[in-house]
C-alpha cells in the first residue's frame, strides 16, 4: 500500500484522530437509517478523501468496493426475493436492491474511511503518540514489532517457494496437489518464524525490555505527533456523533 | 508481559497474514488466516491466542483497508477457546486427531461467523463463500440457509487444514525447543 503524501492532511493528522473517526464511521454506519443514512455517510466520505484527505486513496477502495457492489447486486438484486422489477434484461428484487443500496453505501463508506486512514497511518507516529499518552510499552511494541514481521515473513514465503520449487514441489496442478504443497511450504516458515523469536527474544533482553515493561515505567519519545485543536475537535466530534446515533436508535 | 510472548504474539499475528499469501499462491480457496493464532494458543495458553487473534484480526482490518472485518473479531476467541481445549486433550497427538478438532470449530465458527455475515453484511464478505452462498441461494435455498451452508462448509475445511497444520509444526518441532512450552508438550501428548 502506497501511504499518502507526507503533506496531505491525513498523514498530518494526529494518529488516533483518523483511527477515531474510521471507527466512528465503522459504527455510524450501521447506526443509522438505511437507506438514506449510509448513502449520506458514504458520499461524505468520499467528499471528504476528494477534498482534503487523500484523494488517491479512492483508487484502492475503488477496487476493493467495486466487487462488493457486484456481488450484492448478484445476491440481494438477481437472487433476491419477489416483488420483481425489470431493469434492461434483468429481472431485479425491489427488496433486495434496497438492501443492495443499503449495505453497498455501508460497505463504501467503511472502505473509503479505513483506506483513508490507511494511507496516512505511520508505524512509528502511532508508537511515539502511544508512548506519549503513556500507554503500555508492550502494547506500543506489538503494533510496531507486528507490522515490521509482516514484510519479512512475506517475504521468506517467496523465498521457500522458490526453493522448494527448485527441489521439483509442484505449486499448480489439481486441487490436491496444490493442498498437498502446503506442508513444504508452511513447516519451514512456521519453524523458521519460531526459531528467530528466540533470537528476538534475546535482543529484547539484552535491551533492558523488564526495564520498560515494569509497572510505573515511562519511554519518553523525542518528537510525539502534535495534537492539535482540530484532532481533538475531530475525535470528539466522532465519538458525539456515535452516541447521538446510538441514543436516537435506542429512543426511536 | 513477559519477554517471550512479545516475541512471539508479533510473529504469531504476522503468520497469520504470511498464510494468505501462501494460499493465494496457491490458488486454494481458504483464508488458513487462524493458523498462527492456533498456534500460539498451543504454545502460550488462551490468552496468548485471544491477544494474538484480536490484535491479528485489528491489524488485518487495517492493513487491508476494511475495517468492516472487525466484525468477525468474536470468531477469534472461539477458534482460541476451541483451540486451548484440543491442547488440554492431546488434541494434536496426531494429525487426524488434530484435523477433526479442526472440524468441530470450523462447525461452531462457520455457524457464528454466518450470524455475523447475515446479519450484518447481508451475506456479501469474502468473495469465495460470497460466491459459494450465491450458488446455494441459485439452487433455492433462502438467503439465511445458504449463508449459513456456505459458511460452515468454508470453515470446516478452512480450520480442519489449519489445525492439521499446526499439529504438523508442533510434532516436527525439535525437542529442544518443544521443552520451553509446556502446553505445547500436553497439546501432543508426550506426556502421556
Amino acid at each position: 500500500m502506497t501511504p499518502s503524501a507526507p503533506g496531505s492532511l491525513v498523514a498530518r493528522a494526529h494518529p488516533f484522530t483518523s483511527l477515531t473517526v474510521t471507527l466512528a464511521v465503522v459504527v455510524l454506519a450501521f447506526l443509522l437509517p438505511a437507506s438514506i443514512g449510509p448513502v449520506v455517510l458514504a458520499l461524505l466520505a468520499i467528499a471528504v478523501a476528494a477534498v482534503v484527505g487523500d484523494p488517491a486513496s479512492l483508487t484502492p477502495s475503488l477496487i476493493i468496493v467495486v466487487p462488493l457492489w457486484l456481488l450484492l447486486l448478484l445476491v440481494q438484486g438477481v437472487l433476491g426475493d419477489a416483488p420483481f422489477t425489470t431493469w434492461g434484461p434483468l429481472t431485479l428484487s425491489i427488496g433486495g436492491l434496497d438492501e443492495a443500496l443499503a449495505q453497498g453505501a455501508r460497505l463504501t463508506a467503511i472502505v473509503v474511511a479505513s483506506m483513508l486512514a490507511l494511507r496516512g497511518f505511520r508505524a512509528s507516529r502511532f508508537v511515539d503518540a502511544a508512548a506519549e499518552r503513556r500507554w503500555p510499552f508492550s502494547a506500543a511494541y506489538l503494533v510496531a514489532a507486528t507490522l515490521q514481521t509482516i514484510p519479512r515473513l512475506r517475504q521468506r514465503v517467496t523465498l521457500i517457494r522458490d526453493a522448494q520449487r527448485s527441489r521439483g514441489l509442484r505449486v499448480q496442478g489439481s486441487i490436491v496437489q496444490r493442498v498437498t504443497a502446503l506442508v513444504p511450504l508452511t513447516l519451514p516458515l512456521i519453524l523458521g518464524a519460531l526459531a528467530d523469536t528466540d533470537d528476538r527474544a534475546v535482543a529484547l533482553e539484552g535491551r533492558a525490555i523488564a526495564a520498560v515493561t515494569a509497572p510505573g515505567a515511562r519511554r519518553t519519545p523525542l518528537a510525539p505527533p502534535v495534537d492539535t485543536v482540530v484532532d481533538r475537535v475531530v475525535r470528539w466530534g466522532s465519538v458525539l456523533a456515535v452516541a447521538v446515533a446510538i441514543i436516537w436508535r435506542i429512543t426511536r | 508481559m513477559n519477554t517471550r510472548l512479545l516475541a512471539l504474539v508479533p510473529t504469531c499475528i504476522a503468520l497469520n497474514v504470511a498464510m494468505g499469501k501462501i494460499v493465494q499462491e496457491l490458488g486454494l480457496p481458504i483464508y488458513l488466516d487462524s493458523v498462527g493464532t492456533i498456534l500460539v494458543t498451543t504454545l502460550l495458553g488462551p490468552w496468548a491466542g485471544v491477544l494474538t487473534g484480536a490484535l491479528s484480526q485489528v491489524l488485518t482490518a487495517l492493513l487491508s483497508g476494511q475495517m468492516m472485518w472487525l466484525a468477525f473479531l468474536p470468531i477469534q476467541v472461539l477458534i482460541v477457546l476451541v483451540a486451548a481445549a484440543a491442547a488440554g486433550r492431546s488434541g494434536f497427538r496426531t494429525i487426524v486427531r488434530a484435523v477433526g478438532w479442526g472440524a468441530f470449530c470450523g462447525l461452531l465458527g462457520g455457524t457464528l461467523s454466518s450470524v455475523i455475515a447475515y446479519s450484518l453484511f447481508k451475506g456479501v464478505t469474502a468473495p469465495g463463500v460470497t460466491a459459494l452462498g450465491a450458488l446455494f441461494r441459485s439452487l433455492g435455498l433462502s438467503l439465511e440457509r445458504a449463508v449459513t451452508l456456505a459458511s460452515i462448509s468454508t470453515d470446516l475445511v478452512d480450520k480442519g487444514i489449519a489445525f492439521g497444520l499446526v499439529a504438523a509444526v508442533l510434532l516436527a518441532l525439535p525437542a529442544r525447543m518443544a521443552s520451553r512450552f509446556p502446553i505445547a508438550v500436553d497439546a501432543v501428548g508426550r506426556r502421556a
